[in-house]
């Protein structure tokens, strides 16, 4: 599928002469990032013209559901905080589960959008450009979804503000030795950060918004946010170190932020928790399912929105590969996990592992290994990373696979420790499966409302990645031959 | 009780001497009055300077102008006319709007005198049980009882008691007893009551008693024998009958039948080396159970390795409480008692014969060998197939036990259970008689014998016709009736019906008058302990509801001239104390709770040869049982009793100390048993019994014998409280007045679907983690440091100095107190008086079968019960051998494991540890728990924002969260939130048990343990008090202790000061068998525990072979 690009002769550019450059042999040649030659004005079109006129039906019939299911979290909220957190299904011993659970697996789901923004920011890598703004706004829901489950999981909520060190007539500072406070730094850091970051990438794209808007309202909010972007050279001057900056300051936010999670458990003296090989494999199983959730998002999202020339197959393929690498980072963990259990010779340990394989909960740890090991091995297939429908339905097992894995840790861990009078098995109840589905609905409800009003592809980003903006490129400035405004 | 044990092992219930921590709040101070160079204040500075126009301006009540109005009608008329229409109006809303003031009494305008706000006061009373007593302190908060304790004072007793007597205090505040006087089932007032108690009394006497019944409890009160006495003379013709569903007089019916004198059996297990029990099990639901283990719990002290401890065989069908403690278990139906007792017989008169040379131990004794002989040889062979086991090896037991036994002449002891028939307790006579046990380890008081009918006469006079007026003194005889006397209908032929009753349950429609009873911390009166001891009950507080009790019933009907139950008890007081004057000596037994010196002699019995010969002859040869031919046995059940506790919602959720099951009866049996008819835990089951059938799921119960089924008494209450309904089902339908406690023919089958049971522990295996530490004696002597061995491996690592050094190192040199406690699981034998106890002073919510079955229970102290499996070596056969994959199997799949049939069973106190390095503690965003100077980790409710981290990283789980407002709604509400409601009248008293030095927590918040930190600092105020300018505020060594210490009637959990090295803690602390659980976590627990010792007999079968 990849264009063979050719030198063309570019006309009405002065250039009086045929500009002629060594072809690279056509093995070496990379997919172009915007297919079919796209040029500057197609992009802006084509990005832009998603946030205007009418919403199309699907989008209807995707929000309308959301919404209820928000309704839904908001009455399982409420229930719960009223009434208690018994209508959970958490016990003694398993104190922690679906809460801690879906904290976690939202948490890692947020993090593919940092990693795409930041980190392969730092590092050059230009794919990025066509999924970041996306990843950065499922990030962003993702985490306040992750955000109301540590807020609402404990038992006196309203008392939640003694969690953060602000003087209070008690007298008492929060105890800085607990891994929950320090979850508390990183969480509402990582937010911040991630917010920030998001909405400066915004700033030029949102002044096209502006520029192309015909009414009063539209032209007034999208002007209030484009904070008077002009994109002059000083403006973009400033913009990019801002955005160097915040890369910078993500970067190691996107490692801290799991890494402290992990430490909640790792910090305990939990058998199955108190590991050390936490904070990397956290990080590692973050990237794992944010990557599977940025798939799950933008694989409907570009037929739907007919962004195939922008988050071309080459961009799913990258994101299936770094899929699998961190699925490989995983099963090593797992396995190291194991070892560790039998080389440290601890009895509990070594329990506590063969129980996760062969306990009362083993079909949670089967769950696990073949979605989260087994299945994504199955990347290695170039024609199956083609295939969309495939990706598609691989991507949702990874994150399925990565609910299960904080499932065992949490849940499996939990339920059968140091002394066997304490063991019990856990059980959900409809209320923790009515707030899980629920912030499904918070997450769907917000990140439709960014696709209908925000432009979701960073149009400036992505025009800096065409052949045309690269000077060194033969193209650069030519003007494509094909018709700028197309429907 | 010996003087010696007292010395030794004397802990007092509780610091009595005033306690001046409410001494020192002042009366608030009157207003400071201006001084003359006080500032002077002024409004403007017009008053400032004092102008005329400020002075008349000041002076008007309103602005000028204000007070004419313009208009006609002047202010006043409006007024007037306004101010009567309302009052109109009012009066016309008077009927349903008006109501009167609620009038408050504001407490203590003036204090009374000799009162301390919040310092409680405690009284000395004693609880009747099953016609004895347990001696009681109770303390009391502003009037209002709140604590229930042993009396230690009391010559046979150590400050232990039961759990009923924990959890009794909660039947005072019941909100669902009996409250008011009904005729015909219609609230009437107490003086229509009263004179109708006259009537019937007047006409009795004029008819000498004729058609006037009793029916009554057994009971031991000197003061209704007296009235009953004084009632008998007026009214010969007067019957009286007992009934108590669980008979426990079986003991004394033998005793005057062996030994043709009217006495009662006393066992002194304090003196003996070896007991015998045959399916008696008298740790557990026998009478005076803390007494008992009391008793065997001191022979079970191991402080050094000469101490030779008691050894205990047990054979019975149902897994029990004294099973859980015997060295031996031998699995055996309970309808093989009788033959058991005579091949024992036998093999105890071959092992005396051998030892003594031939010579016997009596001629009674002799005279009877050879029947015994006889007897016992020809029943092996069917033992040995009741027990399921082979003929050799059944022999090799009884001969080795007989061994036993006859190697401690006149200090063995052996025993029969209240289920097995009189033939078994003679010959359990026979054999202390032939041990020389008689008066030595069992000793006889006298015990008249009784002239009472029992149920079935009563039934035949009712069917007669013969009853004119039937009085019902507690108990619940429609309820627990035997199922063949159909009590509702036969009842109802007495002309009338008056019942003094706790509760309007099941008897109460059939009564044609229903007196509300008084509870026993409300009224007065005495009883006797076991020992014969006279004990005062003395009321705490005033009827709640105006009950009465039975002796004012009696009174009243005999027409007493003292009617009061105080008069009563008191005039029973003169005529006993025999000392003059009666002021003085009264006042002494009210306040020590009992007259001194007033225990029964022992009386010198032998035994009478033709009285057991006839119960020889009564033997029955052993029938065999099958899947299709079951073995029933009716037993008491460790929380409910005979049901009569049915509506205490603590005794509800006190596990079974044997299933660990709440608020729920079960059909037991075995795992074979279970596996032939194919069922497996909580299948609903019909077990048929002749035409008779009861309903209920069933619990395979590792040690059942095979082919019998257990069935609990007291569930399935048709009518009773909010808290018992819907709790288990019922079993007395199947009982008969034959077969009141053993039935054979039961058959059982799956009657469809499972019922949901909730069992706080499932998991029966440690697991072989060495969290419970026993050996055998021998183990024992050798390695008198076995129980640190599984530490030893730690303890080789090199040291690494620890970054920050431990601050509790530094305290435990130089502090004045460091808290710490001691459990002996060798003295421990599992009764769960404890919880109750735990529950009773610390204020702990009960929250429900459901919450249970959720795993949200939430007891301070819970009791972990381990089943061990016998050596690998000892488990060959087809099916043994243990896999390594066992460990991972689900608890379902755990019950048809083949270890389970014959476990030994460990049972393990388990309160927070209060470890020096709590893991709990780090891991708390808030500071919520953490430590405090003298090593206990303190939990600040207020502060807790209910994160459940610290119960995750508790390696113990001994933190406990509130899901719900467990306090607030009751149970069954929990998940309607805002919207559940506590009635007000059940608020009213539920309130009023709390302790009010423990705070009650709501929903959200962790709790736990706290080593009864009011009692802490109760006891350190009051010695900072004591000590005054001296300085010496180190409180008194073990000057008092937690409630669970308090309760445990074994003395097996210790509390103190482990900066005392006089304190016991610290003594027992220094024994080898002292040990952590969980040592190598390195969380330093400040509860350590003493490893179990049994004390096999070597010569045993179930030793080294195969069954």
């Amino acid at each position: 599928m990849a264009a063979q690009v050719s030198p063309i002769q570019a006309e009405g550019l002065g250039h009086s002469s045929v500009v002629s450059a060594p072809e690279p042999p056509p093995e070496l040649e990379r997919a172009p990032l915007v297919a079919n030659n796209r040029g500057f004005g197609w992009i802006s079109n084509r990005v832009a013209s998603l946030c205007e006129g009418a919403a199309p039906a699907w989008w209807w019939v995707l929000f309308i559901p959301s919404v209820l299911a928000l309704g839904m979290l908001l009455f399982m909220v409420s229930y719960q905080v009223s009434t208690g957190v018994g209508v959970w299904g958490n016990m003694r011993p398993v104190m922690w589960a679906w809460d801690i659970v879906n904290f976690v697996w939202w948490i890692g789901i947020g993090h593919a959008g940092t990693l795409i923004s930041a980190i392969l920011f730092l590092l050059r890598q230009r794919w990025r450009t066509a999924v970041n703004r996306a990843a950065e706004a499922m990030t962003i829901f993702a985490v306040m979804c992750a955000g109301i489950y540590p807020a609402l999981h404990v038992g006196r909520a309203w008392y939640d503000w003694w969690l953060f060190p602000v003087p209070n007539s008690n007298s008492i500072w929060p105890q800085f030795r607990s891994p929950l406070m320090w979850d508390v730094f990183a969480v509402s850091t990582y937010f911040t950060v991630s917010v920030l970051f998001w909405y400066m990438g915004l700033i030029p794209d949102l002044a096209v918004l502006r520029d192309r808007a015909r009414s009063r309202l539209r032209q007034f909010l999208y002007g209030l946010f484009a904070l008077g972007w002009t994109g002059s050279n000083r403006h973009w001057s400033n913009y990019e170190k801002a955005y160097l900056i915040l890369a910078g300051l993500s970067t190691p936010l996107v490692l801290s932020v799991h890494s402290i999670v992990s430490l909640d458990f790792s910090v305990s003296q939990l058998p199955g928790w108190h590991t050390t090989i936490f904070p990397p494999y956290f990080v590692a199983g973050a990237v794992f399912s944010g990557f599977g959730m940025v798939l799950m998002l933008l694989i409907p999202l570009r037929s739907m929105f007919k962004l195939q020339d922008i988050i071309t197959m080459r961009h799913i393929d990258v994101m299936c590969k770094v899929t699998m690498a961190t699925s490989s980072i995983v099963a090593y963990s797992y396995a190291m996990e194991f070892f560790i259990a039998w080389y440290s010779g601890n009895p509990n340990e070594r329990f506590h592992f063969l129980n996760r394989a062969m306990g009362p909960y083993q079909w949670a740890w089967f769950m696990m290994i073949s979605c989260n090991v087994l299945i994504p091995q199955l990347f290695w297939l170039k024609r199956l990373r083609q295939n969309l429908l495939a990706v598609f339905i691989l991507s949702i097992l990874v994150n399925v696979g990565m609910w299960f894995e904080r499932f065992v840790i949490i849940v499996v861990s939990l339920h059968r420790d140091f002394i066997p009078s304490n063991w019990g098995y856990y059980r959900p109840t409809w209320v923790d499966v009515c707030t899980y589905a629920g912030t499904f609905g918070l997450f769907f409800t917000l990140f439709l409302l960014f696709i209908r009003f925000l432009p979701m592809i960073a149009v400036s980003e992505v025009k800096g990645v065409t052949p045309q903006a690269d000077p060194h490129n033969p193209l650069a400035g030519a003007k494509p031959k094909e018709v700028l405004y197309e429907a | 009780m010996s003087a010696t044990a007292r010395d030794e092992e004397q802990i007092g219930p509780e610091t009595r001497g005033p306690n001046t921590a409410g001494a020192t709040t002042a009366a608030p101070g009157s207003c400071v009055r201006p001084q003359e160079s006080s500032p002077v204040y002024w409004r403007s500075l017009d008053e400032l300077a004092q102008r005329a126009q400020f002075r008349q301006w000041i002076g008007r009540e309103f602005p000028e102008g204000a007070g004419e109005w313009a208009d006609p009608v002047s202010r006043r008329q409006f007024l007037r006319l306004m101010s009567a229409s309302l009052l109109l109006a009012g009066a016309g809303f008077a009927g349903n709007g008006c109501r009167r003031p609620v009038e408050r009494a504001e407490p203590f305008g003036k204090m009374p005198e000799d009162y301390a706000h919040g310092v409680p006061r405690y009284y000395a009373t004693a609880m009747p049980a099953h016609g004895s007593a347990v001696p009681l302190v109770v303390k009391s908060n502003d009037g209002r009882p709140t604590k229930i304790e042993g009396n230690n004072l009391h010559p046979d007793s150590n400050g232990g008691t039961d759990r009923f007597a924990q959890a009794s205090i909660l039947d005072l505040y019941d909100p669902d007893r009996a409250a008011r006087f009904a005729r015909g089932g219609n609230t009437c007032n107490a003086e229509a009551a009263y004179d109708f108690l006259a009537e019937v009394g007047r006409k009795a006497r004029q008819n000498r008693g004729q058609g006037l019944c009793f029916l009554v409890e057994r009971n031991n009160s000197p003061s209704r024998a007296r009235l009953r006495k004084s009632l008998g003379d007026q009214c010969p013709q007067a019957r009286w009958h007992v009934y108590d569903p669980v008979d426990l007089d079986i003991h004394r019916r033998a005793a005057t039948l062996a030994f043709a004198k009217p006495v009662q059996p006393f066992w002194q297990l304090d003196k003996a080396n070896v007991v015998v029990s045959l399916d008696c099990d008298f740790l557990g639901s026998e009478g005076d159970v803390h007494n008992h283990i009391r008793r065997f719990s001191q022979r079970r002290r191991l402080e050094k390795a000469e101490d030779s401890p008691i050894r205990l065989y047990i054979a019975e069908g149902l897994m029990s409480v004294t099973g859980f403690n015997a060295d031996h278990r031998l699995r055996l139906p309970g309808s093989a008692g009788a033959p058991l007792a005579a091949a024992l017989a036998a093999g105890v008169l071959d092992a005396v014969r051998n030892r003594a040379g031939g010579a016997a131990a009596g001629p009674a004794v002799a005279a009877l060998a050879a029947e015994v002989r006889k007897l016992g040889g020809s029943n092996l062979d069917a033992l040995a197939k009741a027990a399921g086991v082979g003929s050799q090896w059944m022999a090799q037991w009884i001969g080795a036990c007989a061994k036993d036994l006859a190697a401690n002449p006149g200090r063995s002891l052996v025993v029969a259970g209240y289920r097995q028939p009189l033939e078994a307790h003679l010959l359990v006579h026979f054999m202390n008689a032939a041990l020389g046990n008689l008066g030595q380890t069992v000793s006889f008081r006298p015990a008249p014998e009784a002239d009472e009918g029992g149920l079935p006469k009563l039934a035949r006079a009712l069917d007669a016709g013969e009853v004119e007026t039937l009085v019902v003194l507690g108990g619940n005889p429609v309820y627990t009736a035997p199922a063949d006397l159909d009590w509702a209908k036969t009842q109802r032929r007495a002309r009338t019906v008056v019942r003094l009753g706790y509760i309007e349950d099941e008897t109460f429609p059939v009564c044609d008058w229903h007196l509300p009873a008084a509870h026993y911390l409300e009224s007065w009166g005495d009883a006797r302990t076991s020992d014969g001891t006279l004990v005062s009950i003395q009321p705490l507080i005033a009827p709640l509801f105006g009950g009465l009790t039975e002796l004012e019933v009696l009174a009243r009907i005999g027409g007493a001239q003292v009617t009061e139950p105080y008069g009563i008890a008191r005039e029973t007081f003169a005529g006993l104390c025999g000392s003059v004057p009666v002021e003085a000596a009264w006042r002494k037994f009210l306040h020590d709770g009992f007259l001194a010196d007033s225990a029964a002699q022992p009386v010198q019995v032998s035994l009478n040869a033709a009285a057991v010969a006839e119960g020889l002859a009564r033997v029955k040869q052993l029938s065999p049982l099958s899947k299709d031919r079951l073995e029933v046995i009716f037993h008491r059940d460790y929380s409910l009793d005979d049901g009569r506790h049915n509506n205490n919602g603590w005794l509800q959720e006190l596990p079974d100390p044997v299933t660990k099951i709440v608020w729920d009866n079960v059909v037991l049996m075995s795992r074979q048993t279970a596996l032939e008819l194919g069922l497996k835990n909580s299948d609903r089951v019909e077990v048929k019994l002749g035409e008779r059938i009861v309903r209920g799921p069933i619990w395979v119960q590792p040690g059942m014998a095979d082919y019998s089924v257990g069935l609990a008494l007291g569930y399935g209450r048709r009518q009773t409280g909010r808290v018992g309904r819907n709790a288990g089902f019922d079993v007395y339908p199947l009982r008969t007045t034959a077969n009141q406690n053993i039935a054979l023919g039961a058959t059982v089958r799956a009657a469809g679907g499972a019922c949901a049971i909730s069992c706080t522990q499932n998991h029966w295996s440690v697991e072989g983690r060495p969290i419970v530490r026993e050996a055998d004696l021998e183990h024992y002597r050798q390695h008198p440091d076995f129980a640190k061995e599984p530490d030893a491996e730690m303890e080789e690592l090199p040291v690494v100095a620890p970054l920050y050094p431990n601050p509790f190192d530094q305290l435990k040199r130089k502090g004045l107190h460091q808290w710490g406690m001691s459990i002996d699981l060798n003295r421990c034998v599992g009764c769960s008086a404890c919880m109750l106890a735990c529950q009773s002073e610390n204020n702990v919510p009960i929250v429900g079968k459901d919450q249970v079955a959720r795993g949200r229970e939430m007891h301070w102290l819970r009791i972990d019960r381990y089943y061990v499996g016998r050596p690998r070596a000892a488990k060959a056969g087809p099916q043994g051998g243990e896999s390594f994959f066992d460990t991972f199997r689900t608890e379902a799949e755990q019950q048809f494991e083949r270890w389970i049939e014959d476990p030994q069973v460990v049972t393990q106190p388990m309160p927070c540890q209060h470890c020096e390095a709590a893991p709990c503690e780090n891991v708390c965003p808030v500071n919520a728990t953490s430590h405090d100077q003298e090593g206990l980790n303190v939990m600040a409710y207020n502060r807790c924002v209910g994160t459940r981290y610290c119960s995750n990283n508790c390696p113990y789980k001994v933190r406990h969260f509130n899901f719900f407002d467990f306090n607030k709604r009751p149970i069954g509400q929990f998940y309607l939130g805002p919207f559940g409601h506590r009635p007000d009248d059940e608020w009213d008293l539920i309130k009023m048990i709390k302790n009010p030095d423990v705070t009650v927590r709501m929903r959200g918040v962790m709790e736990k343990c706290t080593f009864c930190i009011q009692r802490i600092e109760q006891a350190k105020i009051a010695q900072k008090d004591r000590a005054g300018a001296s300085g010496d505020v180190v409180v008194p060594t073990d000057s008092f202790t937690t409630a669970c210490a308090q309760a445990c009637p074994a003395e097996a959990i210790v509390f103190g000061n482990l900066n005392d090295p006089k304190s016991r803690v610290s003594r027992l602390k220094k024994l080898d068998r002292d040990y952590t659980v969980l040592k190598a976590l390195l969380t330093k627990p400040r509860t350590t525990y003493l490893a179990r010792v049994r004390n096999p007999n070597r010569a045993m079968p179930e030793t080294g072979g195969t069954r």
